[in-house]
């Protein structure tokens, strides 16, 4: 039975935070364990580059559009997919920091740049049975799953006006690889898979060094400790992974090769694996 | 193989990680609002014998032709939904979301007291409207929560989101480009420990962000996060915790009266 519980002035409900400060530390760990509820643990959620894939245009996406069309078809994974935005965002960025305009004003503006990617990519995928999903419809997902749709989220996350101020520089912080990273991290799921231009992670830019390393695995703690100067997924994904719970290892295949992005659904080893030790099961 | 199709920019081939030096004039949104936030557990859930007497001064000051925007707290309600969700196991991003529901009942209340004043209820959508609604005198009344929701970020230690209404609050006085952003409660402010249990705290009117955090204090009366981007921000350099059960405090802050306690960058 719910219990009112006044004497101070307010009205309380009880509760374990009843009347406590949600600011003391002494009170805030009692909320915590070290697990979060499993969501969707058997969805895989897809990352499709802006830069690298879309502003190539119709030779890199029509070949990718057909290789998610057999992946969906053979039918046994649950799939998510997103965009990212391109050389669109950086112009709409470099244009709004020249008009001075705050951060929270940029953060708001660039979304529009990723949706008229995930358009095309409905436009393609619809006859595939694609759907575009509603900012956190994720409620809708096993409908989705259920009936065999292919659901296109929105990468950026909803931080709009309200993007904190940045730790370094002027930019937002959260941009779409963290947004998709929050997506699959929150609803727990099993696969997080960005698909970009090149195999992977490097020790160099391999555009420019001939002689650059590919890294086939790495920890999230060797990449925090020494960050790569070339590392194609923002920063702030990495920071928010290091104190997330759930998602054990993120993975990067190039979208130019034929099949390493199926390989990469079924859960084998191609481009990079960046692994997280000491997550929980 | 098909190469990018580059539109040639300033941030066109940089790294957006470490971008380097960018020139950057910021320019100010709405610099004269005063953005108000209006506590949840300390004056929502003390009913009318507290929220009353703030509305009057809120209205007298829109009277006197301050601008106020008034963003509100979630409270007992908010603590009684994280504390069952938490026992659930919620991820943070849930737990977030869950806690925009009862500021958004908070703010839907004050407008209904204020809708004869011009208190109009609007959502984080409409905050392009901010210049419509105060021209025209209106009071605009939102809840306080940023909209961050299943994007909210995991702090070590805690199921609690990191940023509940105190950081909304500055996050929109960050982004209107407003000096000061400004909190009713129903303590006098900052204090060497948490009045409500320790009768022998006391009173600090000014103090910066640097001596807050030298004091290591395991309680505070604003969100964390707040005093670690208030150094960083670029308009909003001072939050202001003022007394909304003492008469005439909350008219002496909306007319820009050092009342209360000042927590500078």
């Amino acid at each position: 039975m719910t219990k009112l519980v006044s004497g101070d002035g307010r009205t309380h409900i009880d509760s374990r935070l009843m009347r406590e400060s949600l600011q003391d530390r002494r009170v805030t760990a009692g909320t915590d364990s070290d697990r979060d509820v499993h969501i969707f643990p058997e969805a895989a959620l897809i990352g499709i580059g802006g830069q690298s894939i879309f502003d190539r245009g119709k030779d890199a996406i029509l070949p990718l559009v057909d290789e998610i069309a057999a992946i969906k078809a053979a039918g046994d994974k649950h799939m998510v997919l997103a965009v990212g935005g391109g050389t669109r965002v950086r112009h709409t960025m470099s244009i709004a920091l020249d008009l001075g305009l705050p951060v929270g004003g940029v953060a708001q503006l660039i979304g529009a740049m990723e949706e008229l990617n995930a358009i095309l990519l409905n436009a393609l995928l619809a006859k595939h049975g694609s759907m575009p999903m509603q900012r956190d419809h994720f409620w809708d997902l096993p409908l989705y799953f259920a009936s065999g749709i292919l659901p296109i989220a929105i990468s950026i996350p909803p931080y709009h006006f309200w993007e904190p101020p940045p730790d370094d520089g002027v930019l937002p912080q959260h941009g779409s690889d963290f947004g998709l990273f929050q997506l699959a991290e929150v609803l727990s799921m099993g696969q997080l898979i960005f698909v970009k231009d090149q195999d992977g992670l490097y020790d160099k830019d391999p555009a420019h060094h001939a002689d650059a390393k590919h890294i086939a695995r790495i920890t999230l703690e060797e990449l925090l400790a020494n960050p790569l100067p070339t590392n194609i997924l923002d920063e702030e994904l990495f920071r928010a992974w290091g104190t997330a719970k759930n998602l054990k290892r993120i993975q990067i295949v190039n979208g130019l090769k034929p099949g390493m992005l199926t390989a990469a659904v079924r859960g084998e080893d191609v481009g990079t694996v960046i692994v997280k030790e000491g997550a929980r099961g | 193989m098909a190469e990018r199709k580059i539109i040639e920019s300033t941030l066109a081939r940089a790294n957006l990680s470490a971008p380097g030096a960018v020139d950057f004039q910021p320019i100010a949104v709405m610099p004269n609002v005063r953005v108000v936030k209006l506590g949840g557990q300390s004056v929502m859930d003390r009913g009318r014998a507290a929220v009353f007497p703030i509305l009057d001064e809120l209205v007298a000051a829109r009277a006197e032709g301050i601008p106020v925007v008034v963003l509100v707290g979630g409270g007992t309600r908010a603590r009684h939904i994280y504390s069952i969700a938490s026992e659930l196991e919620m991820p943070v991003g849930v737990m977030a979301t869950l806690g925009k529901y009862i500021p958004f009942q908070n703010a839907r209340m004050i407008q209904m007291l204020l809708a004869k004043h011009g208190g109009i209820y609007i959502m984080p959508d409409d905050f392009e409207k901010l210049p419509l609604y105060l021209q025209l005198g209106c009071i605009p009344v939102m809840s306080g929560m940023p909209p961050f929701g299943y994007w909210e970020k995991r702090e070590e230690g805690s199921r609690i989101p990191p940023h509940r209404t105190d950081a909304g609050v500055f996050l929109s006085a960050e982004f209107l480009g407003v000096r000061r952003a400004i909190f009713i409660k129903d303590e006098d402010g900052l204090y060497t420990d948490d009045p409500k249990k320790n009768p022998s705290a006391t009173h600090i009117p000014r103090i910066s962000v640097a001596e807050l955090a030298a004091r290591d204090l395991p309680d505070l009366v604003i969100e964390r996060v707040v005093l670690e981007y208030l150094p960083r921000a670029r308009a909003c350099k001072e939050i202001q915790i003022v007394n909304g059960t003492k008469p005439g405090m909350v008219l002496a802050a909306l007319r820009g009266e050092d009342v209360g306690t000042i927590i500078h960058a």
